[in-house]
């Protein structure tokens, strides 16, 4: 897949020749984010996050007192052992991948803008294995790209409050976006339904899929 | 030597030349006042400020209990078990076991689940593979974690530990040095 440099994904329009500079992080205002709050207070959540480990991520979710799990998907992604271009990473990855004990459901996942970054054949090995460790009604919070071009590497979401993220870069280069369309997002991700979806002004549809 | 334990002798050990009963001592400075400035001049038991370190060099298998802080810098396979004690995972430290503590620090590797009472803080340099219960979290930036966190605040003085098998609380008494049982030890 080739790398490109020359166009922004994000709502700032990057300088020619700065695109490799990783830039600041920006903050955002979430709409599937407060919803996704408002649905899950006074409830004792288990939480998925898909996401790297962040700090302020885990201190926010503390006022909740749900049960937090983190497993960095892209991370898992990187490291597996390539055998091949283009090889996919297949159910047996997401399997191990996420290795949580069978009878552990989950009631909310940030997938935060990760699904970008699966083929489509991937997401439907990862929403099989996903679906078998939801509760029924569960959220998945995704955030897609609707540009041409998005970060080669996904962002480091850190909520900041109940409706704003912080969106922040680790790398300045771009690669083409998957801009998978809704009608994609519940034929790939099957068993889910798009409960809510935003569209940002910033390039990123929102989507808040819930466990049929 | 690297695993330091704090609790010293008494004073008495020190001087082993005989003294007139009636002449009291004037206070000497103590050799080593920095390590365990309350032991020196005194029988009464060690302050819970008081610490132990597990160095560089040290390889322990087994379980470790006790009522004193504790510094792992060495590898340490089996069972922290310090319910009432800070335990921190120096940045050399490399820990295969569950570790119990009051504030459980990480800035080692952990492979393991933690449970701390009051806090569990995992820093830059550390990794976590394993669950942490404990009622307050704190993961810096860049530290890595796999796992599971629970950050429900514990009902009762043991609720970090409630769902866990444990062993009987150490006898006071006997509480101010670290137990190392069936601990294999090889520097």
């Amino acid at each position: 897949m080739g790398w490109f440099s020359s166009r922004g994904s994000s709502p700032r329009k990057e300088q020619p020749g700065r695109a490799q500079a990783v830039a600041e992080p920006d903050v955002h205002r979430s709409l599937a984010l407060s919803a996704l709050f408002d649905e899950i207070r006074g409830r004792k959540v288990q939480v998925l996050d898909l996401g790297s480990a962040v700090g302020s991520n885990v201190e926010f979710l503390s006022q909740f007192g749900c049960k937090l799990y983190i497993e960095d998907l892209y991370a898992a992604l990187s490291t597996r052992k390539p055998s091949g271009e283009g090889e996919l990473a297949g159910p047996e990855f997401f399997a191990e991948f996420l290795a949580v004990p069978d009878e552990t459901r989950f009631d909310v996942v940030f997938a935060w803008d990760l699904f970008n970054y699966l083929h489509r054949k991937e997401l439907i090995h990862f929403a099989k294995q996903l679906r078998h460790h939801c509760n029924p009604g569960a959220r998945v919070l995704a955030l897609m790209s609707i540009l041409k071009t998005m970060p080669a590497q996904p962002y480091r979401f850190k909520i900041q409050d109940e409706q704003h993220l912080i969106y922040e870069p680790r790398t300045g280069s771009e690669r083409p976006s998957p801009r998978y369309a809704p009608a994609e997002m519940t034929d790939t991700f099957k068993g889910f339904r798009v409960d809510r979806s935003f569209l940002l002004r910033h390039g990123i549809q929102e989507f808040l899929l819930a466990k049929d | 030597m690297v695993w330091k334990k704090s609790d010293d002798p008494p004073a008495q050990a020190h001087h082993p030349e005989p003294s007139p009963a009636a002449a009291p001592r004037p206070a000497a400075p103590a050799p080593a006042p920095v390590a365990n400035p309350g032991s020196s001049v005194s029988s009464e038991p060690p302050r819970r400020s008081d610490r132990a370190t597990i160095g560089a060099s040290i390889f322990i298998k087994g379980d470790l209990s006790g009522e004193e802080d504790l510094i792992i810098e060495g590898r340490v396979e089996g069972k922290v078990d310090l319910k009432q004690n800070n335990v921190t995972v120096g940045k050399n430290g490399k820990v295969k076991a569950d570790v119990f503590g009051k504030v459980v620090t990480i800035e080692g590797d952990v492979v393991g689940n933690v449970f701390a009472r009051e806090q569990a803080i995992l820093r830059q340099s550390g990794g976590i593979q394993g669950n942490i219960q404990a009622p307050r979290v704190i993961l810096e930036d860049g530290s890595r974690f796999k796992g599971s966190i629970d950050m429900e605040a514990p009902k009762d003085s043991g609720g970090a530990n409630r769902d866990r098998d444990h062993r009987t609380e150490p006898n006071r008494a006997e509480a101010n040095r670290v137990e190392a049982s069936g601990v294999k030890a090889s520097i």
